[in-house]
């Protein structure tokens, strides 16, 4: 077995690439074990490099650049920085060890010093011992796509398409993308054309929002055909598509591997009383991850799961929160990777028993459907019933075990998120648990509870000007109710629509711009727990 | 109806039995008839006021079913005759009482777009012409009973059971609506500028609430545009029935002409799936409409109707299928044309005759293909959209071949007791 460290190294083209050079034209001798690569910019590295450079077996990421002020580009290596930085954090969450990626500054003069970098970090590395995720990756031999898609045209009815382009007319993408149709994308399976369909981006299109599964006389589930059509379609498109450079899938997929160990409760407050076994287990997903990805966003993330153990905790419950907790596989199920989904789901499902609970309640909307329904499907009946946090809310504040302490004098307007609407049927208790605050007046925007529009993005696909204009689009539609402020359960809504109102808009920003909350952090002030 | 003008004009005796205070049926809503253009009242009226006439029919109107027992040639039926405190021997029909009484509901006839008073008739030509006291709106402050010049106003009147025997039961129950309301994407009940085809039908009638104006509820604009979509709850696997209701393509086609005939600057749409106009002349009949008379069809459902809250403009986001884009259009007046669906007393009814449903509620056949109108029950006999859907001049033969197998039943029995 190989024990000797493997090192990536991303070197800028400018600096430190050239010190390396002078290193070698030099003879200054140093371990053999890096593996450089060269960018134009230690800027260019993006954190998707580094953890995709640990996914695939590296015990060590070296990042290297010009020192700080002369970068050729002025500023890229200060933008490494910070991305670095946040990289670690990443890795520390992992538990893969934030030590195991360096930056380092090497100017084209500093041969002695990259040679120097290259020895201490082998030597560390080894010491270390290797990465947790060394073992090989197996390659299983890709499913039959024929056979994968005609089982799906029968299991989602979509064999019973009459054609009437009512999904058409219904999906919110078709409406700003002339080229999209869900009812031509299904013409063109029905009459044999699909297999052109796998290379094209039609498939990575869809939101998955159910609004054309809601309303489909044949009842076609067009958004889960598309899942099922995107375990066999090619996955070069679909990284082509995706946002942040599918960070959260790697993110998930090496959650399946099975010596990790995570540092993921950093965010749990002081006070806060959490347990290990217990008859109620909150499921908090990737919060503690986006809260480092889209730190940029500014959204405080980690206000959630923060407020969903304290109103626990005000209503006497005493949650199992899981460290070994793994992402519960969303994105990688809608992005085709049925088998890192399996090993998700049975991992999750295990940690899950082992703790005892009989109630998992989750903040997410994306758990939420992904715990309820497509985990017993694939592993059969689970022995945990499923909540969300606004059922689980409505069903306190009707006991009376949990009451408001403040009175919120303010118009609120709730966005029902597809995952929790139309795929799971929830669309009162949240609405009670915001119409009971005190002071509080809900107000509904045109098109709410199944009629709702998407916020724009699922699975990281496709985040491009189309869903730039339904988010726009929405967000006019959420101002116009004239409400102070705009409250959805999904994190991932308010990621997205934050990040289209941080960028340049093409309407007057004063249209669109509001105060967001997640529910349970509306709550959580509501009850002063903040 | 018909079944009853068949059978009365054989010699046989024939008993009506009616739920509402008048008979007629859905007819009697329709201001005009497919292909013909004829005006419903004007044909189906002289048919109402035969059933009356006819010294061989008895009408029972405000009744029902209760009880049933006998076999074919022999069966014993118990009635309740609904009390509708007013004499039917003593009114004379001159509605001085409606005119007096201070209490305005919905008129269900008008499918609730007009109002009528607490004491009332369905509709200017009921059969029997005899007023109905409708309890639960009734203040009981006696204004009709003290202007009644023929003393007809009965507030202590009854309920009464009847027991009739009769030879043979013709069932003919009809249709009612699905409830588009459960479609939210299209705003039915939400949104003031959408109706469903009957409500429109009423607006078109000249009877009808508005006197045969075409307008906007939200602010009584003439529109400039409407839109009828089609299969709303019908021929859908999910949320709906998923039987064709038959006749939408064509009334819709129907009232889209009306439309143009009434207002010639308002443009119709009509939204639909596939166009099913299979009778004698259907055909001609939308080529008619599309080439004469400017009605535009596109094949689409449309995903969902938005309206502008301020001025209650909608607008139908859709794909053209055949043009194979996806638009929008902007729209006055959106009309509904709602599954026509089995009603759901027909559960009932069908436990006291004994008779089986089909999975979709209609009565059952006793063989779709060779006994169309009869039903496991030897003698009970069905008609009408009760079996499954169908148009007015198919549900008339039917009846007259219900009547028919009736009269057999009818002769065997007696020639049986002979």
């Amino acid at each position: 077995m190989e024990t000797e460290p493997r090192i990536v190294a991303f070197l800028c083209n400018w600096c430190s690439y050239a010190g390396a050079d002078l290193a070698g034209t030099s003879r200054i001798r140093y371990p053999p074990n890096v593996r450089p690569i060269r960018v134009m910019c230690s800027g260019r590295v993006d954190p998707a490099f580094v953890i995709g450079a640990f996914e695939g077996g590296a015990d060590g990421v070296l990042v290297s650049g010009c020192h700080p002020g002369d970068c050729h580009y002025v500023s890229g290596n200060l933008k490494a920085e910070k991305r670095m930085k946040n990289t670690a954090r990443i890795l520390k969450l992992l538990g893969l060890g934030s030590e195991r990626l360096r930056l380092e500054w090497v100017s084209t003069s500093e041969g002695t010093k990259f040679a120097q970098v290259v020895t201490d970090f082998t030597e560390e590395l080894r010491k270390m011992g290797p990465s947790l995720l060394k073992a090989e990756s197996e390659v299983d031999a890709p499913p039959d796509a024929l056979e994968v898609i005609s089982k799906a045209l029968k299991k989602t009815n979509v064999q019973y398409c009459l054609e009437c382009g009512k999904c058409s007319g219904s999906c919110p993408i078709s409406r700003v993308n002339d080229a999209y149709s869900p009812r031509r994308t299904v013409e063109r399976f029905l009459l044999g054309f699909g297999g052109s369909m796998l290379s094209g981006a039609d498939l990575w299109t869809c939101l998955t929002c159910y609004t054309c599964t809601e309303r489909c006389p044949s009842d076609v589930r067009y958004p889960e055909f598309v899942r099922a059509c995107r375990r066999v379609a090619s996955e070069e498109v679909m990284e082509e598509l995706c946002a942040h450079r599918g960070i959260p899938m790697t993110l998930s997929r090496i959650m399946t591997h099975p010596n990790i160990k995570q540092e993921r409760m950093d965010w749990v407050p002081a006070e806060a009383e959490i347990s290990q076994k217990g008859d109620l287990l909150y499921f908090v997903g990737c919060l503690p991850y986006f809260d480092v990805v889209f730190e940029d966003l500014t959204l405080d993330l980690l206000k959630i799961p923060q407020s969903v153990v304290r109103i626990l905790n005000r209503a006497r419950i005493k949650p199992v929160v899981m460290a070994s907790e793994k992402c519960c596989g969303h994105d990688v199920l809608w992005t085709g990777d049925v088998k890192n989904f399996e090993k998700l789901a049975k991992i999750n499902v295990g940690e899950i028993e082992e703790t005892g609970a009989s109630r998992v309640v989750t903040a997410c909307p994306e758990c939420y459907r992904t715990l309820k329904k497509d985990y017993p499907e694939v592993l059969g009946k689970i022995d945990f019933e499923v909540l969300h946090i606004s059922e689980l809310l409505s069903e306190l504040i009707e006991k009376q075990e949990l009451k408001y302490d403040a009175k919120l004098l303010m118009k609120i307007v709730y966005q029902d998120s597809c995952r929790l609407g139309r795929h799971m049927g929830v669309y009162q208790p949240p609405r009670k648990v915001i119409a009971d605050i005190p002071g509080v007046e809900l107000v509904e925007m045109g098109r709410n509870r199944e009629n709702s529009v998407c916020c724009g993005v699922n699975a990281w696909l496709s985040c491009n000007k189309y869903s730039k204009a339904v988010q726009i689009d929405r967000l006019k539609e959420a101002k116009a109710t004239g409400a102070d402020l705009l409250v959805t359960a999904c994190p991932k809504c308010q990621i997205h629509w934050k990040c289209v109102t941080s960028e340049k808009l093409p309407v007057n920003p004063e249209e669109v711009t509001m105060p967001m909350r997640d529910l349970s952090v509306l709550v959580a002030e509501a009850m002063h727990l903040t | 109806m018909q079944a009853s003008l068949d059978l009365a004009a054989r010699g046989f005796k024939v008993y009506l039995v009616e739920k509402s205070p008048s008979i007629g049926g859905r007819m009697v809503q329709l201001d005009k008839t497919f292909p013909t253009m004829d005006c419903s009242i004007c044909i189906v009226a002289p048919k109402m006021i035969d059933c009356l006439r006819s010294p061989n029919i008895r009408l029972l109107t405000y009744s029902e079913v209760q009880e049933v027992s006998g076999t074919a040639g022999n069966f014993t039926v118990k009635i309740l005759k609904k009390p509708r405190f007013v004499d039917e021997e003593r009114c004379t029909g001159c509605g001085v009482c409606a005119q007096h009484c201070p209490v305005e509901v919905p008129n269900e006839f008008d499918m609730n777009l007009g109002v009528r008073k607490a004491i009332y008739i369905p509709l200017p030509q009921a059969v029997p012409l005899k007023y109905t006291i409708d309890m639960e709106n009734c203040l009981q402050c006696g204004l009709c009973q003290r202007v009644c010049g023929a003393e007809a106003i009965d507030f202590d009147q009854q309920p009464e059971t009847i027991s009739l025997n009769v030879g043979a039961v013709i069932v003919a129950t009809g249709f009612e609506l699905f409830d588009p309301a459960t479609r939210t994407e299209y705003g039915y009940g939400r949104f003031r500028n959408v109706l469903i085809s009957l409500e429109f039908e009423r607006m078109l009638s000249a009877s009808g609430p508005i006197g045969g104006h075409i307008m906007r509820f939200s602010d009584g604009r003439i529109p400039r545009r409407i839109a009828f979509i089609q299969c709303v709850g019908s021929r859908s696997l999910k949320g709906g029935v998923s039987f064709c209701s038959s006749a939408c393509c064509m009334y819709a086609t129907k009232e889209s002409i009306l439309i143009r005939e009434h207002e010639p600057e308002c443009e119709v749409y009509i939204f639909y799936n596939d166009l099913k106009v299979f009778g004698k002349g259907f055909q001609d009949f939308v080529a008619r409409a599309e080439d004469e008379w400017g009605v535009k069809y596109v094949r689409s459902l449309p995903g969902e109707v938005i309206e502008d809250h301020k001025t209650g403009d909608l607008t139908l986001w859709y794909e053209d299928t055949t043009e194979n884009v996806t638009e929008s259009l902007g729209a006055d007046l959106v009309v509904l044309c709602p599954a026509l669906i089995p009603r759901a007393s027909n559960k009932e009814l069908a436990g006291i005759l004994g008779l089986e449903l089909d999975e979709y509620g209609f009565f059952k056949s006793k063989d779709p293909q060779f006994a169309p109108v009869d039903t496991n029950v030897s003698g009970v006999l069905i008609c009408g959209y009760c079996q499954g859907p169908k148009d007015i001049p198919e549900s008339v033969a039917q009846a007259s071949a219900a009547a028919a197998r009736a009269a057999e039943t009818l002769m065997m029995a007696s020639e049986g007791a002979h």
